[in-house]
């Protein structure tokens, strides 16, 4: 599985994946916890085909909403990707409640946001309710590594404030998109940070 | 809350991710995509399931339908988007986009068309059954924006 070659992620290094077909870095993704919330068969079978295929074993598939608070509520989950539109448009609420209802750590979780709609509204909703990241379908495995390992990453401040809790949107580390395209309306992704 | 308060979060997933073992990038990505074509044919029978669904309410509208009809409707193409592509169905993935584009800009406007979501609804169900060509879906795609240009 690890070649001499591979090279595992580490530190400065591990914020630039290499997402070449023949690309040898190693991550694992074998013991993390990872909780899909889709509302639609066909959005929640292509999610967890990708991410099992990214090696997450058994993910958490919730169809509802009140199935992710459950799943929150019973197990530490160590990353969320949650469809916006799920549950009519509440899947936000879900991020904003994953943000301020829950005790730490579980409200520091990444969340990555999914959507089938591209509008500024969409953006801005995922920004404001504390996401991190803006994913729009279709989902490419591609993206949704980078944007996986992107988040892994860490040391992005969590703020704390009356009106906001979650990632710190003044961060701006100018780290991976860089290398492999553009950052704000990337290929289906949306970083939020620096999104004011 | 007494005030703005940042704390800096060691996340489980930063030391997991570098955990002994796991997957290259290249292994991770072709097993991802062979995980994607496996489920290709359940995700064409859904995506055709969610046409009839769509065009059953569409049928159930008349031409002022009310607000929780429309939004019925909005659901459904938006639960279809990102399915296209992995059911093998190229262009239906930008046709549903169209779709929610043209019902937001209707919505916007306070109005109906419902020959503009008819064509629609068409070009969804001969991109799904007939998958015409590069260029014949080239043309349908552009006569759907051409359509949306109206009301955006």
């Amino acid at each position: 599985m690890q070649g001499c070659a591979s090279r595992r992620l580490r530190n400065g290094a591990r914020s630039v994946l290499a997402l070449e077909a023949e690309s040898k870095q190693v991550f694992n993704l074998s013991q993390a916890r990872v909780m899909l919330v889709d509302d639609t068969e066909i959005g929640l079978s292509i999610l967890t085909q990708i991410v099992k295929g990214l090696g997450a074993r058994n993910p958490v598939r919730c169809e509802t909403l009140q199935q992710a608070q459950d799943a929150i509520a019973g197990d530490a989950i160590d990353l969320a990707i949650i469809d916006g539109f799920a549950g009519g448009g509440r899947g936000y609420e879900l991020v904003r409640w994953i943000r301020t209802a829950t005790q730490p750590p579980t409200c520091y979780m990444p969340i990555l946001v999914t959507t089938g709609l591209a509008r500024d509204e969409d953006v801005m909703r995922t920004r404001d309710s504390g996401g991190n990241i803006i994913i729009r379908k279709p989902i490419s495995p591609a993206t949704l590594l980078q944007r996986i390992v992107w988040v892994a990453k860490g040391g992005r401040q969590f703020l704390f404030a009356e009106s906001y809790t979650g990632p710190d949107r003044r961060f701006r580390d100018r780290g991976p998109p860089s290398e492999g395209g553009r950052r704000k309306g990337e290929e289906g992704a949306i970083d939020l940070e620096g999104i004011e | 809350m007494s005030g703005p308060r940042f704390v800096t979060p060691e996340l489980r997933l930063t030391k997991l991710i570098e955990e002994p073992g796991g997957l290259t990038v290249a292994e991770a990505l072709a097993n991802a995509a062979a995980n994607l074509e496996s489920i290709r044919p359940s995700c064409l029978a859904e995506i055709t399931a969610l046409l009839e669904r769509a065009e059953a309410q569409f049928a159930e509208m008349g031409e002022a339908p009310d607000a929780a009809a429309v939004a019925e409707l909005y659901g459904l193409v938006v639960g279809g988007i990102g399915g296209g592509e992995v059911s093998g169905t190229p262009g239906v993935d930008e046709a549903l986009k169209s779709l929610s584009d043209l019902i937001d800009a209707l919505r916007a406007g306070g109005a109906f068309d419902r020959a503009a979501v008819a064509v629609h609804l068409q070009a969804w169900r001969l991109l799904t059954i007939t998958t015409p060509g590069e260029a014949a879906r080239g043309e349908i795609l552009s006569g759907l924006r051409a359509v949306v240009a109206r009301y955006a």
